[in-house]
């Protein structure tokens, strides 16, 4: 298991996904952790301090692991820049099927319209212009 | 498996389960772009909770899952949610606008 800092495991998560495009599987896991060990955790409880949580993120892709841990301050940043790799990545989700059918049909109900619509002759109205006089004295 | 029909009971019952034990709970995600599936899992190890899809709207929804989460995780399993999920329970009462001046 490799652990990374913030920026190079986003890095390393998206040639992860880059990776499996063709074959393969991504593993993303959250886990709410203090990243010490049992005997680390009682002894600062025991001290009567607060123990620091943070958000340990995993991931693999089978054969390659790595993780990170997100920090109270960099969670906001992190979550932007995990959101946008997805965006980019989950690409090969269906799309809605309903929309393209009541498109089709809008499109269809159309072209039939336009066909039975007879050509109106343009005549040229002269509005005239009315100049309204107000004497002013 | 225990798969769940509806995201919204989803939601519920995994901020739930990790309210009830916060040191065992995981979520985890599992993408094949080759099939095109998503599937999702919120498990504390006695209990698991999954849901699968391959609808690209469901991944829009995850990425709010996925925000709520991260807060919880983050900053703690009190933390209050609401504004992450957009709903807020404590109304303000609206600033009513003075009278006309008589």
């Amino acid at each position: 298991m490799v652990r990374l800092q913030l920026d190079p495991f986003l890095n390393e998560l998206t040639s992860m996904f880059e990776h499996t495009t063709e074959k393969g599987s991504v593993w993303v896991t959250l886990k709410h952790s203090s990243d010490k060990s049992k005997v680390q955790r009682n002894k600062i409880t025991t001290a009567g301090k607060e123990l620091e949580y943070k958000c340990l993120v995993r991931a693999t892709d089978g054969k390659k692991n790595i993780s990170t841990l997100v920090g109270t301050k960099d969670h906001q940043r992190f979550q932007a820049s995990y959101a946008t790799i997805l965006k980019a990545r989950m690409t090969s989700l269906k799309k809605r099927e309903k929309k393209d059918k009541r498109k089709a049909a809008n499109v269809v109900d159309k072209k039939l319209s336009k066909t039975t619509k007879a050509m109106n002759v343009d005549k040229k109205q002269q509005v005239p212009v009315k100049r309204s006089s107000t004497a002013n004295p | 498996m225990v798969y769940v029909i509806s995201w919204d009971d989803f939601v519920e019952r995994s901020v739930q389960l990790f309210r009830t034990s916060p040191q065992k709970s995981r979520y985890v995600m599992k993408y094949r772009h080759s099939d095109g599936k998503l599937v999702l899992k919120v498990t504390d190890d006695k209990e698991c909770l999954k849901f699968k899809t391959d609808q690209a709207q469901d991944a829009k929804k995850m990425e709010k899952l996925n925000n709520i989460f991260f807060t919880l995780m983050a900053r703690g399993p009190e933390t209050d949610i609401t504004e992450v999920t957009g709903k807020e329970q404590t109304a303000q009462p609206a600033k009513r606008g003075r009278g006309r001046k008589q």
